[in-house]
């Protein structure tokens, strides 16, 4: 036991376990992650395939390879740390808090990311002005409206949603801005502004009279063509008209693009009403592995503050 | 035009350091120092003159951050100058084999700066740049780095050094350097760029390669501060890391632009 404690506090292993860690991530940066195993087969060797599915290095921060070492290294920290204090403790030795508190930073860090690892949900909700969506049990939020502000380049400046909040059933908050960068707070939870996109429909009526409507990313098959339904767009800027934008697949192949407006034919089909509405994508997250983070990082800065003072005290002295 | 003049006070300013160092004493230029420091200085104006025309602080792409990191490194080399070399410290000093490496660095950013691989343009930052916690975490991440290249360019002189006086004294400067810029290249590359991603996107930590990238660099600094408590670790193992560090930073600010692809890519 006391040769397992001497193994586990040297800065020997220490260094080396840095240093495992550090190769091993690099490495891992240079595979995309998080692909399935027909990808790895398709883009490289057999044989490179074959490693990287024995190693898990397609999903290296959830394997073998990154746990292992994190945990030699997370142990290794843990009775560096204690060692540290029970030392001094004995021999009443220089009081040096700067290195604890990061010793102990890191280690509420680690529990942190594991707790995220396992615990963080979160939920994308599309939105359309005037809907209403349930966020939990007891929240929900109702979008009063979506602005997507530009830059004179036409580049992105700003995408604000606009929500009301109810609170089982009454009102908790009566109009709260979601920006980038500045999401809503409630109890637990976080709401970011996430995304957008243009809904488009496009009402198609047949030889025979019958009517159905296309969504957009929906298509149908006409002979050896696909007709995928990519986009609307608005003709002019305020526009109230619609045109809906088919694109010809031939296989893997761009075959031709069409602009439709109502009127139009397309295969079997002619187009009777386009119509389109911008949506708001929000993001909610619950992660209650974020306040221990935050306070481990809040040791860490005042651990690694207090060292540099200590430091700084040795060599005036 | 102001990092155009910049760059040509900088590269001045290496040119003197290195005619000094051909001469023998090795006794530093009374000039260059205050060379970077009008390049420095030009370099913030470049910034704030960017700043004013987007109304936000302009570290938001390639371009900026260049000059950003050039005007920190230049302003640091005059700073550790005025520091080390005055009253009793005036015997050791900021080695001119150091100020020359650290500006050739500097020069060499600026260069890069004005190549086609750096768009030049004044574009207002897209929304999830437009944050006070990027601002630092960017401002930070490039101060601690300035610190690095001080600790490569010393690290490179204590394996280079025949003399073990010389070589003591590059190991004392390179772990100095590392010292300070350790703490705040922490704050800003990890607990600055933490709170800022959970800010922007809900996920204090990604996996993103500039990411991994940027915890390899902090670990290969970490192991490097802890081979100073292993005497027999100190030294070659030590300069070694010192140079494997700024490798990482280097790659994770150009590498993982230009090569791989992520939440990062726009600077």
């Amino acid at each position: 036991m006391k040769a397992l404690y001497r193994f586990f506090r040297s800065v020997r292993l220490a260094v080396v376990l840095i240093l495992v860690l550090t190769v091993l991530s690099l490495l891992s940066t240079f595979v995309p992650q998080g692909q399935p195993d027909q990808y790895y087969k398709a883009r490289y060797s057999a044989f490179a395939a074959g490693l990287i599915a024995a190693t898990g290095m397609g999903r290296f921060f959830s394997s073998i390879l990154f746990l292992a070492p994190g945990f030699l290294f997370t142990v290794n920290l843990g009775v560096c740390a204690a060692d540290r204090l029970v030392k001094r403790a004995r021999t009443g030795a220089k009081r040096r808090y700067g290195p604890d508190l990061i010793h102990v930073g890191l280690l509420i860090l680690i529990a942190g990311g594991i707790v995220t690892s396992l615990a963080r949900q979160e939920k994308l909700v599309w939105m359309a002005e005037g809907d209403e969506a349930a966020l939990n049990r007891s929240y929900s939020v109702k979008l009063l409206g979506f602005e997507f502000q530009k830059y004179v380049s036409g580049a992105p400046k700003d995408w604000i949603s606009t929500v009301s909040v109810t609170r089982d059933g009454k009102p908790a908050i009566a109009s709260f801005p979601i920006e980038v960068n500045h999401p809503l707070r409630l109890a637990g939870m976080r709401i970011y502004q996430s995304s957008w996109t243009m809904e488009g429909a496009a009402h198609l009526r047949d030889a025979a009279g019958a009517l159905s409507v296309a969504a957009t990313g929906q298509g149908f098959q006409e002979g050896d063509s696909f007709w995928y339904f990519a986009e609307v767009r608005q003709p002019g800027e305020g526009s109230a008209d619609w045109r809906a934008m088919f694109e010809e697949w031939k296989g893997d192949s761009l075959a031709s693009t069409r602009t439709l407006a109502a009127g139009d034919a397309i295969g079997p089909f002619t187009v009777e009403r386009v119509s389109g509405r911008l949506l708001t994508g929000l993001k909610a997250v619950r992660d209650p592995g974020f306040a221990p983070v935050i306070a481990a990082l809040a040791m860490i800065a005042a651990g690694l503050a207090l060292t540099f003072a200590q430091k700084r005290g040795d060599v005036a002295a | 035009m102001m990092a155009t003049i910049a760059l040509v006070l900088i590269c001045l300013a290496a040119a003197l350091q290195a005619a000094f160092l051909l001469r023998k004493g090795g006794r530093p230029d009374p000039v260059s120092h205050w060379l970077l420091a009008a390049g420095g200085a030009l370099l913030v104006a470049t910034i704030i003159q960017r700043s004013i025309a987007i109304r936000f602080v302009a570290v938001t792409n390639t371009y900026e951050s260049l000059v950003f990191f050039s005007a920190a490194i230049a302003l640091l080399l005059f700073v550790l100058r005025l520091v080390l070399n005055r009253g009793a410290a005036r015997s050791t000093g900021l080695p001119p084999f150091v100020a020359f490496g650290a500006t050739l660095v500097a020069a060499v950013l600026l260069m890069i700066s004005s190549s086609p691989v750096a768009p030049k343009e004044i574009v207002p930052p897209i929304p999830a740049l437009q944050s006070l916690w990027l601002v630092l975490h960017v401002t930070f991440s490039f101060i601690g780095e300035a610190f690095f290249v001080v600790s490569f360019v010393a690290a490179i002189a204590h394996l280079a050094s025949r003399s073990e006086q010389k070589r003591a004294d590059m190991d004392r400067l390179a772990a100095t350097s590392i010292g300070i810029g350790y703490p705040i290249f922490t704050a800003g590359a990890l607990i600055f760029g933490a709170i800022w991603a959970e800010t922007a996107w809900g996920s204090w930590w990604s996996w993103d390669p500039k990411e991994t990238w940027a915890l390899v660099t902090w670990l290969i600094y970490t192991a490097y501060l802890h081979t100073r408590l292993v005497r027999s670790l100190r030294g070659r193992v030590s300069a070694i890391l010192a140079i494997a560090g700024f490798a990482a930073t280097i790659f994770t600010f150009f590498g993982v632009n230009f090569l791989l692809s992520g939440l990062h890519s726009y600077g």
